[in-house]
């Protein structure tokens, strides 16, 4: 039985949604499961860690492993790894995931792939799909090695109900701090914010919007929903938005239920993280703009003028 | 301070692609420097011209990478080194990663810097492996790099709790983001210079190294078929009157895609 191990995802002390979905899978394929838990505090997660299906819970926890450090972080895995004797290790998709992964593969001489959307196994032969140039192809890709690291990418794995694992709590022992790459400061994201990867809606701005006026009457139509309030570059680089909301290729990729992106054109790259969404709507005022090639509903108009229509509207359907 | 800075010429992500069995079909397609890559060469350009540096970049594979050298001669990097070898054709990151180790040993850098990933896989693995395999420190994701001192540079990143800043030890591998810098146009001048400036050609045997050596013969893993994405269709569009438009997408949303 092939042995998987997942990396949680932990964010600011919470366990977030893709480790169940990348349990849900490894089960799916018939693997055997672990997870690892990087952290300081994590042991207090070992029950939501059973619950996402994990029969085997490595914990490294730590104060010295509060902040994200690649080097300990990926170290730990590496441990977990051997001692499980994984086959598989499965990070989701973040930062932390991008950073580790291909040290991890290096340590355990192991093959390694990102954005994977899918993977095979037969026999122990593993297969694996990725999305490659921006989304516009995709590569089925034969691993020759026996052991893969990989990480996965947004929204290609569901969690199921009903999977929950058992306890079996291994303890890591904490690897010492990277004194050569010593991370002094987090300059942290504002918290309190809905989490673009954890929302079910996510409205984005973009360049359209022009400047702060523009950015506050699309982040009224967000909070309405109760959305994430994501961006594209250009409202990043033009200081409005923060570099943690940029949705696309260098920044998050999200595939909520509804995608509403709002005086955006569609650049490959920032379609690159948005187009596994289930519904794309898209308010721009040049009807040519290619982000209505992707959009399921598209609104030709001048976004001051149908913000705050659709504010009014949307009102009306949901009380 | 000696930079070695790393480029990839890769599809340009811009055009259409198709694929006929297995394989993208190249018909139309053109080749270009990875975007991440002129961060890189760029990054390097403005340490060079702020602390003084030897800058050399060095690119695997691509064919005839001339135009590609030479317009990184013209914004500013000194020397460059391209490595063309038959047996890394179905090279992967890792082995890309070897490569890079020979070249880094031969010379020794104080700083690599490298792209964050690459536009044709997006796999973004082969400079924090290169720093792995050369046990040197490694930060990814880089969107400001500052030198300290001899032996220090302070980066910050992007990371998931936020901007990260570190205290990194020289001689180390950092790889870039686009959101570090705008990469300049080459100017004239540069241009002319660029275009009396030698590459220096190498294959493996010549790098002192062979397939064998580097893991080329046995890649790890191997594309075996391209296949077109799923394209999602462009769907209803509205013109006209914002009142009416609006309502009718929200009625759509409620009622058709039901996400209300
Ligand atoms: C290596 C690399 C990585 C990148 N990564 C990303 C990434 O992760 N995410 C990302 O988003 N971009 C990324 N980009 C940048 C990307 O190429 C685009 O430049 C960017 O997405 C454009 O942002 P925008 O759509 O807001 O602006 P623009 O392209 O300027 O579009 C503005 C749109 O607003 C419309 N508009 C203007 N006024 C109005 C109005 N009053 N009402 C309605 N519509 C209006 C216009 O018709 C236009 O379509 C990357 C680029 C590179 C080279």
């Amino acid at each position: 039985m092939a042995k998987v191990l997942v990396v949680a995802d932990i964010k600011q002390g919470v366990l977030k949604g893709s480790t169940a979905e990348l349990l849900s899978k490894a089960k799916a394929i018939g693997a055997e499961t672990a997870v690892a838990a990087i952290g300081s505090k994590t042991e207090a997660l070992i029950p939501e860690l059973v619950k996402a299906g994990s029969d085997k819970q490595y914990i490294a926890d730590a104060p010295g492993l509060e902040l994200f450090s690649a080097g300990p972080y990926a170290a730990c895995v590496a441990d977990a790894a051997k001692q499980f004797g994984a086959d598989m290790v499965w990070f989701g998709f973040s930062e932390s995931g991008k950073a580790s992964a291909p040290r991890v593969a290096a340590q355990l001489n192991a093959a390694c792939a990102t954005e994977i959307t899918d993977v095979k196994l037969q026999g122990n032969q593993i297969e694996i799909l990725r999305p490659a140039i921006a989304n516009k192809v995709m590569q089925r890709v034969k691993v020759n090695s026996d052991k893969l690291v990989a990480v996965v990418r947004a929204g290609a794995f569901e969690a199921k109900e009903g999977i929950a694992g058992t306890q079996n709590v291994v303890k890591l022992s904490a690897p010492p701090a990277d004194l050569k790459a010593a991370i002094k400061e987090l300059i942290s994201d504002a918290s309190g914010e809905i989490d673009l990867a954890d929302a079910d809606i996510v409205v984005s701005v973009g360049r359209g919007a022009k400047d702060k006026a523009g950015v506050d009457l699309v982040k009224q139509l967000a909070d309405d929903l109760k959305a994430g309030f994501g961006s594209s570059r250009a409202m990043v680089d033009g200081g409005f938005m923060a570099h943690n909301k940029q949705v696309g290729q260098t920044g998050k990729i999200v595939a909520p239920s509804l995608y509403i992106a709002v005086g955006i054109s569609g650049a490959i790259q920032h379609l690159a993280g948005m187009t596994g969404s289930k519904v794309i709507v898209a308010v721009n005022k040049d009807p040519e703009a290619p982000i209505f090639n992707v959009a399921d509903y598209g609104i030709v108009g001048d976004l001051f003028e149908v913000v705050p229509i659709l504010r009014e509207e949307i009102k009306k359907v949901r009380g | 301070m000696k930079i070695l800075t790393t480029v990839k010429k890769v599809v340009d992500v811009e055009l259409n692609m198709h694929v006929k069995d297995g394989a993208i079909v190249q018909d139309g397609l053109q080749y270009v420097i990875n975007a991440w890559d002129e961060n890189a060469v760029e990054a390097s350009v403005q340490l060079k011209e702020k602390n003084g540096a030897e800058t050399t970049l060095v690119s695997i594979g691509g064919g005839d990478n001339t135009d590609m050298i030479r317009k990184c001669y013209a914004m500013g990097i000194d020397n460059g080194i391209h490595i063309e070898d038959p047996a890394l054709n179905k090279a992967d990151s890792a082995i890309f990663a070897k490569v890079l180790q020979k070249v880094y040993e031969k010379e020794k850098y104080d700083l690599v810097i490298t792209g964050k990933q690459a536009q044709d896989t997006d796999s973004g693995q082969t400079g924090i492996m290169l720093a792995q395999y050369l046990g040197l420190p490694c930060v990814s994701n880089v969107i400001s790099i500052e030198v300290t001192d001899d032996k220090h540079i302070k980066v910050s990143r992007l990371g998931d709790a936020g901007t990260e800043i570190l205290e990194v030890e020289l001689p180390a591998v950092v790889t870039v983001s686009d959101s570090i810098n705008e990469p300049r146009l080459p100017q004239m001048r540069g241009i002319m210079m660029a275009k009396k400036k030698k590459i220096n050609e190498m294959d493996l045997a010549a790098l002192g190294t062979s397939a064998d050596d580097v893991g080329a013969a046995a890649p790890k893993s191997e594309v075996i078929e391209f296949m077109a994405s799923k394209v999602r269709k462009a769907g209803q569009k509205f013109e006209g009157a914002a009142a009416e438009i609006a309502a009718k997408v929200v009625n759509l949303l409620a009622n058709e895609a039901k996400v209300f």
